[in-house]
C-alpha cells in the first residue's frame, strides 16, 4: 500500500484512494463542497486544492480526485495551497454572497468576506458544484436536472426550465446540496411535494392506515421497481407509513404467536410437550 | 478529375505500379490549370473561376489535360490564385473577366499575362512563379508541400506525388517499434499547442494496458484568426489519413476518429471523400495493402465549442456527452475515449508523419532548433501586408516572418506587437522581434506557440483592449464547469471592462495578477490555466498603457471610446459642413469659411465626423 505524507503525517491508503481519503485518515480537514461519497467526484468547486510535492517541482491538485498510485508527499498547509483555497472561496462568495452555509464554511477556513463584486448571476445562491446533477444521474438514474448554458450562463435546470417529468420528487438533490440552495417544500393542502427551485411537484403517498404523508408516489413506485419483489403483502406494506408498517408487522407477530401457542409451538412453551 | 480506383490496391507493389503509371500519364508538358478553392479564394469567388475554366476547356479543341481545384496556397491576401502548368505561372487576384484572357494567352498560347502577376512593392519586379515571390522565398513547406498542387478530392493526385508510400514502407519494411523510433528521432512535438513530444505520447499509449486503442485527430481549430488546420484538411486530407494510419500502426490501434468543426464544411466534405476513396482503394479498412494491418477512420463533427479542442472535452463530446474537460491526473493515453488508451494529436502533427517516415527522422531533425524540430505553419493575420498561411522552419525570427514574408505593417504605421498562440497566448512587443520562433522561446516571453495563430498589431491597437477582447472570448467559451475559470474570468473581464471605460482604480493591475495566478494554479483544464496569458503578457510589456487608462483616463492608442477626444484641426478644415451635417448629437458648430469646432460637452465620441471628413481634419487627441 502506498504511503501518503500529509503535512508530515504518514498514512497508508489503498492504491487508487484519493488524497482526500488519506487526509481524512490522517485527521486533517480539507474544505470540500462538491465532494460526496455517493457520487464520483466532479472536482468542479476546486476548493480542496492541496500542493503535491514532486521533488523537483510542486503542483496544485484537487485532493478529492487525485488518485494515490505511489508514495507521495502532500501539503495542505503550504502558503500556495492555502492561497489557492482562499482565492477559490472568495470567488464563490462573490457568486453567492448571501449564502449562510457558504459563509460558515468560509469562516471556518478563515476567509473573511470577498474583495470581488457579484458579476455572474445566472442562478441565485447556487455555487454550480454539480452534486445535485451527479446524484440525480449516477444514483437515481433519472437525470431530471442537468447543467444548461455555458460559462457564465451555466445553471442547473430541468429540461427547458419546465417542471420535469423525470423528477420523482425524491429530494436527493436537496439532501446533497452543500449550500442548502435546493429545498424540499411541502404543499399540505394539495398533498404535493415540491423540489425548489425547479418547480417540479409530485403527489404524496398517504398512509392507507393513518393518513400520514409517506413519500412521493413516484418514489414509492421507483423503490418497488428497484426492489423487484413481486409479493402482494410487500406491496401492501409499501403503501403504509413506517409507523403503521411496524404496527402491522408487530400485530402479525403477536397473531402468529397466539396461533403458535395454541398449537404448542411457541419457544419457551416447549416444555408443555 | 476524381478517378476512384476501380478495385482495391492489393499490395505495396501494386501501389508502386499505380504511382509509376500515374507518373507516366502526367509526365511531359501537360497543360493544367490549378484554381485555388481554399476558403480565402473561395470567398472571393474562385468556384466560379473554376467553372469558367472548365467551360473554356470544353469549348476549346486544344489538348488541355485538366482544370483542377486545389487547396490553399497560403497567399490569401492576393487571392483568388490560379496557377497554370507548364511553367507554374502564378496569377493572383484573378477575376471572372480574366479567365478568358488567361485561357487564350497562357493555356493555349503559352504567353504570360503580365498584369496578373505579382508585383513586388519594393522592386516593382513582376514574379512569374511562386518561387520568385518574397512571401514564399523564406518558407519551407513540408506539411503544405502539396497544398495548392494536388486536387484534394483525388486520391490519384495524392498517390502520384508519392502519397501512401510512407504507409506502404512502414507496413512492409518496418516494425511498429521502428516507426516509433523514426518519429522519436525526428523530435516531432505536438502542433496543437502544448508541444508535447509526439513519440513519447505514442509510446505511452502503445505501452498502456487495455484494448482497443484509439487514435484521434483534433481538427477542432477554434482560435480567432487561425486557419492552419482548416487549410490542411481542405487541401490535403489524405496526408492526415496516412499520418493517422502510421500512428495507429505504431501504437497498435485499429480505429481512428477525426473530430472536425462543423463550421468547416469543405474540410468535412474533403475528409469524408478522402476516407471513402481510401477505403475503396484498400488503403483504409480491413487488411490494408494485403499486409494484414487493419485501420479505419470515422469523422465526428463538432458543434463549434472552443473548449472541445481540449483533449478530454473532445473525447467527452465524441462519446456524446457535453463537451466538458475532466481532470487529467490519469492521462488519456491510459484512459481516454471510452476509458481506453487514446492517442490524440493535432491535424498538423499527423500531417507531418508521412514525410518523417518517407525521408527519415534524421532529415526532419536537421530542420529547426535544438528542441523544436521541423517546420511550423502559422496563419499570419492582422495589420500585415501579406496575410495568409506560412510554413517556416522552427527557429526563424519573428521579424523575418512579419517583415520579410508578411511584408511588414501596411499604411506606414509602426509595428506594436504580435499576438501568438491563440487566445491563450500572449502579445510580444517590438523589442523581442528578433526572438527565434520555437516552443520554448515563445513560452519564455510569456506567450506560446499554440496552434500557430499570429496576429500582428500596429500602433493604433490598444493593448488593454486586446487583452479584454481575448478574455471576453475565453469567458464566453469557458464551459463553466470549474469555479476559477467561470468566476475568475468573469471577474477579470469586469475589471478590464472598467479600465477600458475609464473607470479603472488603483490596485486593479494587482488584482488582475492575483486572479491570473489563481487561475493558473486551480483551473481544471488548460483553457482556464492559460486564459490569463493575454492579460499577463500585456501587463508585462505594456504596463504604461494600463497606467494611462487607470491613472489618466487616457487611451494612448486612441481606441477605447471615451478615453480620447475628437478635435478639428482649424488649418486643415475646409468648413465644408459634412461633419456638422452628420453629427448625430449636433455637437459641431461652424459656418461657411469658418473652421468647425466640436463641443466636447455634447460629443459622444461616435467617430462619425472622423469617417465623414474628406480632408482628414478630424483628429483623435
Amino acid at each position: 500500500m502506498p504511503t501518503v505524507t500529509i503535512d508530515g503525517i504518514r498514512v497508508e491508503v489503498e492504491t487508487g484512494a484519493t488524497v482526500l481519503d488519506a487526509a481524512r485518515k490522517a485527521g486533517i480537514w480539507i474544505p470540500t463542497l462538491c465532494y460526496h461519497p455517493a457520487v464520483s467526484p466532479p472536482a468542479t468547486c476546486r476548493l480542496c486544492m492541496v500542493e503535491l510535492d514532486r521533488g523537483d517541482w510542486k503542483q496544485l491538485v484537487t485532493s478529492c480526485n487525485y488518485p494515490v498510485r505511489c508514495d507521495i508527499e502532500v501539503s495542505v498547509s503550504s502558503d500556495r495551497a492555502v492561497a489557492a483555497r482562499r482565492g477559490v472561496m472568495q470567488l464563490l462568495l462573490a457568486l453567492a454572497p448571501e449564502n449562510e452555509q457558504l459563509k460558515a464554511l468560509a469562516e471556518r477556513m478563515g476567509v473573511e468576506g470577498t474583495p470581488y463584486p457579484t458579476v455572474t448571476t445566472s442562478q441565485r445562491d447556487c455555487i454550480l458544484c454539480g452534486l445535485c446533477t451527479a446524484v440525480c444521474d449516477e444514483v437515481l438514474g433519472r437525470s431530471a436536472i442537468a447543467f444548461s448554458g455555458r460559462g457564465p450562463d451555466r445553471a442547473v435546470t430541468t429540461p427547458f426550465r419546465q417542471p420535469a417529468e423525470d423528477c420523482i420528487g425524491c429530494g436527493a438533490c436537496a439532501v446533497v446540496c452543500p449550500v442548502g440552495t435546493i429545498r424540499i417544500r411541502m404543499h399540505e393542502q394539495e398533498g404535493e411535494i415540491e423540489i425548489s427551485p425547479f418547480k417540479t411537484r409530485a403527489k404524496m403517498l398517504t398512509c392507507e392506515q393513518c393518513g400520514a404523508r409517506v413519500t412521493s408516489v413516484p418514489v414509492a413506485e421507483y423503490a418497488l421497481n428497484r426492489a423487484q419483489i413481486d409479493w402482494q403483502e410487500f406491496r401492501q406494506l409499501a403503501r403504509l407509513c413506517p409507523r403503521c408498517r411496524r404496527k402491522r408487522t408487530a400485530a402479525r407477530l403477536t397473531e402468529g404467536r397466539t396461533l403458535a401457542a395454541q398449537a404448542g409451538y411457541v419457544a419457551g412453551t416447549k416444555k408443555a410437550e | 478529375m476524381t478517378v476512384v480506383a476501380a478495385k482495391p490496391i492489393s499490395s505495396p507493389a501494386a501501389l508502386q505500379r499505380k504511382r509509376e503509371q500515374l507518373g507516366k500519364q502526367r509526365s511531359g508538358p501537360a497543360k493544367r490549370v490549378r484554381v485555388c478553392i481554399g476558403t480565402g479564394c473561395a470567398a472571393k469567388g474562385s468556384r466560379r473561376l473554376y467553372e469558367l475554366f472548365v467551360e473554356a476547356m470544353k469549348e476549346s479543341d486544344m489538348a488541355v489535360e485538366a482544370v483542377i481545384c486545389v487547396g490553399c496556397h497560403g497567399f490569401c491576401q492576393r487571392g483568388p490564385i490560379v496557377v497554370v502548368e507548364p511553367g507554374e505561372i502564378f496569377y493572383q487576384q484573378v477575376e471572372e473577366p480574366d479567365v478568358a484572357e488567361i485561357f487564350r494567352e497562357t493555356v493555349l498560347g503559352g504567353r504570360v499575362v503580365e498584369r496578373l502577376l505579382y508585383e513586388d512593392p519594393v522592386t516593382d519586379k513582376r514574379a512569374k512563379t511562386a518561387a520568385e515571390i518574397p512571401f514564399y522565398r523564406a518558407q519551407q513547406r513540408i506539411v503544405l508541400a502539396h497544398n495548392g498542387v494536388i486536387d484534394p478530392t483525388s486520391i490519384d493526385d495524392y498517390i502520384a506525388v508519392g502519397g501512401y508510400g510512407a504507409l506502404a514502407k512502414a507496413l512492409t519494411a518496418m516494425t511498429p517499434e521502428q516507426v516509433l523510433a523514426q518519429v522519436e528521432r525526428s523530435g516531432l512535438r505536438g502542433r496543437g499547442g502544448g508541444g508535447f513530444p509526439t513519440a513519447r505520447k505514442w509510446r505511452s499509449c502503445r505501452n498502456a494496458p487495455g484494448q482497443p486503442k484509439y487514435v484521434i485527430c483534433n481538427g477542432d481549430e477554434g482560435d480567432p484568426g487561425a486557419f492552419m488546420d482548416r487549410s490542411i484538411m481542405e487541401g490535403n486530407p489524405h496526408a492526415i489519413l496516412e499520418g493517422m494510419a502510421l500512428g495507429a500502426y505504431a501504437i497498435g490501434s485499429s480505429q481512428g476518429y477525426i473530430y472536425v468543426r462543423n463550421e468547416y464544411p469543405l474540410a468535412v466534405k474533403h475528409l469524408r471523400g478522402a476516407i471513402e476513396d481510401a477505403r475503396a482503394a484498400g488503403l483504409l479498412g480491413q487488411d490494408i495493402l494485403g499486409t494484414g494491418f487493419s485501420f479505419d477512420i470515422r469523422i465526428n463533427r463538432g458543434g463549434g465549442a472552443f473548449v472541445c479542442g481540449e483533449s478530454t472535452a473532445l473525447m467527452a463530446s465524441l462519446e456524446g456527452r457535453p463537451g466538458e474537460p475532466r481532470a487529467k491526473y490519469v492521462h488519456t493515453v491510459e484512459s481516454g475515449l471510452r476509458e481506453k488508451p487514446t492517442n490524440l494529436n493535432n491535424v498538423e502533427t499527423w500531417a507531418n508523419v508521412p514525410a518523417i517516415i518517407n525521408r527519415g527522422g534524421e532529415w526532419f531533425a536537421s530542420i529547426g532548433t535544438e528542441k523544436s524540430k521541423g517546420t511550423k505553419v502559422f496563419s499570419l493575420v492582422g495589420k500585415v501586408e501579406n496575410t495568409g498561411l506560412v510554413e517556416v522552419p522552427m527557429g526563424i525570427t519573428l521579424r523575418r516572418i512579419i517583415e520579410e514574408i508578411g511584408g511588414g505593417v501596411p499604411d506606414g504605421k509602426a509595428f506594436k506587437a504580435v499576438q501568438t498562440g491563440g487566445p491563450s497566448g500572449g502579445c510580444i512587443p517590438a523589442e523581442h522581434l528578433d526572438t527565434a520562433v520555437d516552443f520554448d522561446e515563445l513560452t519564455e516571453l510569456g506567450s506560446m506557440m499554440g496552434s500557430g495563430g499570429m496576429i500582428v498589431m500596429d500602433e493604433d491597437t490598444c493593448m488593454v483592449n486586446v487583452a479584454r477582447y481575448f478574455l471576453n472570448f475565453l469567458n464566453a467559451e469557458s464551459c463553466g464547469k470549474c469555479t476559477p475559470c467561470r468566476e475568475g474570468l468573469a471577474q477579470m473581464l469586469a475589471i478590464l471592462d472598467r479600465i477600458t471605460h475609464g473607470e479603472g482604480r488603483q490596485g486593479d493591475i494587482d488584482r488582475l495578477e492575483q486572479l491570473a495566478d489563481l487561475l493558473e494554479g486551480t483551473a481544471l483544464c488548460a483553457l482556464g490555466k492559460t486564459a490569463a496569458n493575454p492579460v499577463l503578457s500585456t501587463i508585462r510589456y505594456f504596463r504604461d498603457e494600463y497606467d494611462a487608462h487607470i491613472l489618466q483616463q487616457r487611451c494612448p492608442a486612441k481606441e477605447c471610446r471615451g478615453l480620447f477626444r475628437y478635435e478639428i484641426d482649424p488649418e486643415a478644415c475646409k468648413a465644408c459642413g459634412l461633419c456638422l451635417k452628420h453629427c448625430p448629437v449636433e455637437a459641431i458648430s461652424g459656418e461657411k469659411k469658418v473652421p468647425h469646432v466640436i463641443d466636447q460637452q455634447k460629443c459622444t465620441h461616435c467617430g462619425t465626423c472622423l469617417d465623414k471628413c474628406p480632408f482628414g481634419a478630424v483628429l483623435k487627441v
